[in-house]
């Protein structure tokens, strides 16, 4: 039972990381039609940016050794500027591109980070201790919870919260509503579509970061191709949850997060390798059976 | 056409045998060269079979895929479990069937397995995918090569994992590798020119077709995957017995990005496109890894930072697809050349 | 007020405008009036903005809109309710008709505007809070032509109000946007179907077929209707060329 209590609570922390960085990738689909594979290099680009950039081994933290209530804001701006800078120079020009070219745009957006983050701090992984006060864990009955995963889950719904509050009473959180839905027909009624693109480029930035930081004070590693795997479930999950649909994204990152923990969990030793290849299938499965997801959106239909 | 039949076959045939002509010259003016460029000619007729064999299904259906590279992969394992000295394999790759650990096969035979593995997998993914277009298609291959990636490098019995599979005869050089290219290059062409292929291919160009699922346009779609999963399968089985030694990450996102760009730098509309974008790709990987290694100016040696190939390439990439959409050849085949000028401009591109 | 001049769109292999122009003065009705396919909605989305003409010219008092894009063509004053309603599905009546205040500098007025607008909808103020997507066919046509108004459009253009509508809601559809047009001082120009309706209220009718305006004149020499019933379905020489043309 306390087994049982234990997994859940790895799947809700996996769970929610997942989850944000389906947000983040669902968020860009939704309004420009763009499956953003460089969503993972955001994230690698937020952990990157706390360290001091050297080919060292150990990371020595820079920006990481600040104050929270500093460090926090300015990593969040260096990612953002990174996702707007990829706007401004690929996808903006290819706005009227087809889905698939977006995608190997993107393709290559990703892979140019890779290795300009490879450029500057090596190719070789490297451990960096990030909150490292925070993994204690707390005692609740027999349960033994780290702190950093409670915070996880917290950070997450937190921030589910604040953008659904955004979408929703905001007029920028409106427009991008109307946007994701009709893109033309929101510019024929005034709104600017680039500022909107630009928006959301910017929040799947802050989503990526909030990433960055849980990930890697969890995980205490960095390489340069650190957010991939990240950003690959979280392609899972909005293509689980259904292209196009926050909520879905959101329900897709639980579940996704939930499959994994169990397959680790009750997959039959030999099989615990290929958990991955489990999950993808059914990806493959839910793709074929129901197109558009759990949660489906009329957009995906149209769009696809 | 009002010429006779004799000139309008030699008409038809014109781009490929140019195209032969071109990859010809290229492995013969290579094979004089050192060992060096014998090593990066017979990488690049590899690298052309890939592409060709991944132009031949998204070239024609107008479906992306990120899952060739996986075909390669097993492709290239299928092969290596034929041609390694059995007494590895009995130590090192347990799970193998007793026909596969027991016995050693000829390099052709372990080509052909490759190719057909390839094929049969590419036949049981694509019955169940091939109706899917667009987004959801592409999403499809890409969990295609994330489940191969998966299976092939955490297989311990049967793929040595992440030990390797040491010890495949390194049989391939310029010239092996270009007598496969030309016969990619024969298959891809024949393909596009058949019934099949026009079919495909306008079912590409409407939208309305494209987008269907009707039960003729799903299984000519499918025929073209299982060929071009053949092919990439074979080079595969190629790019074994060139490295000698086989790991699953080889088979990964780095491949795929560096063979999607050359489709794309050529242009994925037509088999002249996806030739150039072959041998332009890799002119400028070379001369940038070239740099990297260092460039004697003077006392000084001046070279790029490791990662600039790679930057390089995203980079021209990300050019082509904003400033030149379809590529470098347009989407167009090599033009006859024997047309007076004034009426060139009216000659229908294939 | 607004001049197309000779402009041409092409979709693909397919030409859809060869060539149209026409001029709207400002306070007119102008209708344009063609079948399926003739090019009405390539014209208004020209206008728009949502479409790109590879050749000719489109003017707004003579500053031409070239290079302009859709949002900033809504921003000059020009509004489009495109065919096939375009509701936002998601959004509530309410949001929906938000989203078209967004743009307006003109902060202070857009209360009052919103009042005034949604009088002339009471069937909206009353399902305000539901989503666009929960409305019948003929209140996101109400909804979408409020939604236009409230971004103070001078020029409003209306693609094929009546589509799919019982002919009493088209009326009442007609008689909103005659009200409107009336408080708001608005120049109309409308795509139709049929004639029989519009030659009542408009003051010049353009008819286009194959991409081409076939007919121009004021709806007081049409009246009728045998010029437009031989431009509209193109007895005669011109169906022709036009066959030619689309092969």
């Amino acid at each position: 039972m306390i087994g049982l209590l234990q997994n859940l609570v790895d799947a809700a922390n996996l769970g929610s990381l997942y989850a944000l960085a389906a947000l983040g990738v669902g968020l860009l689909f939704g309004i420009l039609r763009l499956v953003n594979f460089a969503h993972g290099d955001f994230i690698s680009i937020g952990a990157y940016a706390l360290i001091v950039p050297s080919f060292e081994v150990t990371a020595q933290l820079f920006i990481g050794e600040w104050n929270w209530a500093l460090m926090i804001p300015t990593v969040t701006l260096i990612v953002v500027i990174v996702a707007l800078i990829s706007d401004a120079l690929v996808f903006q020009p290819l706005r009227r591109a087809s889905a698939p070219t977006l995608m190997i745009a993107s393709f290559a957006v990703s892979y140019v980070i890779q290795n300009g983050i490879l450029m500057i701090y090596g190719a070789r992984p490297k451990a960096a201790n990030l909150w490292s006060g925070l993994d204690t864990p707390i005692l609740l009955g027999e349960l033994r919870v780290p702190l950093l995963q409670i915070i996880t889950i917290g950070v997450t719904l937190a921030l589910m919260v604040a953008l659904t509050l955004f979408l929703k009473q905001t007029r920028y959180g409106v427009m991008m509503r109307a946007a994701a839905e009709d893109f033309r027909m929101a510019q024929y009624l005034g709104v600017n579509g680039n500022f909107v693109i630009g928006l959301a480029f910017a929040i799947s930035g802050i989503l990526a970061t909030a990433v960055s930081l849980l990930y890697l004070s969890q995980t205490g590693t960095l390489a340069p191709t650190m957010g991939v795997p990240l950003a690959l479930f979280a392609f899972v999950a909005t293509v689980i949850g259904g292209m196009g649909s926050l909520l879905g994204a959101v329900v897709g990152g639980f579940l996704v997060g939930f499959i994994v923990i169990m397959l680790q969990a009750y997959l039959p030793e030999d099989l615990r390798p290929f958990r991955d290849a489990f999950a993808f299938t059914f990806v493959i499965l839910i793709l074929l059976v129901r197109p558009s997801g759990i949660v489906p959106t009329r957009a995906f239909i149209e769009r696809v | 056409m009002k010429s006779g039949t004799r000139p309008s076959l030699v008409r038809r045939f014109w781009p490929l045998v140019a195209l032969c002509l071109v990859v010809t010259a290229i492995v013969a003016l290579g094979s004089l060269g050192n060992d060096e460029l014998q090593v990066t000619i017979t990488e690049m007729m590899i690298r052309l079979v890939v592409v060709v064999g991944i132009y031949l299904f998204i070239g024609n259906s107008g479906i992306l895929s990120f899952g060739h590279i996986g075909f390669m992969c097993i492709g290239a394992y299928a092969a290596a479990w034929a041609t390694v000295d059995p007494t590895w394999k009995q130590m090192m790759l347990t799970g193998l069937p007793d026909f596969l650990q027991n016995n050693q096969y000829g390099f052709l035979p372990a080509v052909a397995g490759g190719g057909l593995l390839a094929a049969f997998v590419a036949l049981l993914l694509g019955s169940a995918i091939m109706r899917l277009s667009g987004i959801a298609g592409s999403i499809a291959t890409f969990a295609f090569l994330a489940i191969v990636q998966s299976v092939y490098s955490n297989w311990e019995s049967v793929t040595a994992a992440t030990s390797s599979i040491i010890g495949v005869p390194t049989v391939v050089g310029p010239w092996v590798a270009w007598l496969f290219a030309i016969g990619a290059l024969v298959l891809a062409y024949v393909f596009q020119i058949s019934r099949f292929g026009l079919m495909l291919r306008a079912s590409r160009d409407d939208e309305v077709a494209a987008k269907s699922s009707a039960v003729g346009i799903v299984k000519v779609r499918l025929i073209a995957f299982v060929v071009s999963a053949f092919i990439v399968g074979v080079a595969g089985a190629l790019y074994a017995h060139f490295l000698g030694i086989l790991t699953a990450d080889t088979f990964y996102l780095s491949l795929t990005f560096v063979t999607l760009a050359m489709l794309v730098v050529g242009g994925v509309g037509s088999l002249t496109g996806a030739v150039t974008g072959v041998i332009v790709v890799t002119v400028v990987v070379e001369v940038l890894r070239h740099m990297e290694a260092g460039v004697a100016v003077g006392a000084t040696n001046l070279h790029l930072p490791q990662g600039s190939q790679e930057i390089g390439l995203g980079i021209i990439m990300a050019l082509v697809m904003i400033f030149r959409p379809s590529g470098l050849a347009r989407g167009r085949e090599v033009p006859w050349p024997f047309t007076p000028a004034a009426r060139r401009a009216k000659v229908p591109a294939v | 007020m607004l001049d197309v001049n000779d402009i041409h769109v092409t979709y693909g292999r397919l030409r859809a405008l060869k060539g149209v122009s026409l001029s709207v003065k400002e306070g007119e009705i102008v209708c344009l009036i063609g079948p399926n396919g003739a090019g009405k909605s390539t014209t208004l989305a020209s206008i728009a903005g949502g479409v790109t003409p590879h050749r000719g010219t489109i003017s707004l008092e003579g500053k031409p809109l070239a290079g302009v894009g859709p949002e900033g063509i809504a921003r000059l004053g020009v509004s489009l309710v495109p065919e096939g309603r375009h509701v936002f599905g998601a959004l509530t009546v309410a949001e929906n008709l938000r989203v078209a205040t967004y743009m307006r500098k003109d902060r202070s007025a857009i209360a009052a505007d919103y009042d005034r607008v949604l009088a002339l909808f009471p069937r909206l103020q009353e399902r305000i809070g539901s989503p666009g997507g929960r409305l019948s066919g003929g209140e996101q046509q109400m909804l979408v032509i409020a939604r236009a108004l409230l971004t103070k459009p001078r020029l409003l253009l209306v693609d094929e109000p009546s589509l799919g509508l019982a002919p009493k809601i088209v009326d009442q559809v007609y008689d909103i946007l005659l009200a409107a047009r009336k408080m708001e001082g608005l120049t109309l120009l409308i795509n139709e179907q049929s004639s029989h309706r519009i030659l009542k209220h408009a003051d010049r009718i353009y008819v286009i077929r194959g991409g081409h305006i076939q007919l121009h004149d004021t709806a007081a020499n049409l009246q009728d209707g045998e010029a437009i019933k031989r431009a509209y379905f193109g007895f005669g020489e011109e169906a022709a060329i036009d066959e030619e043309d689309a092969a």
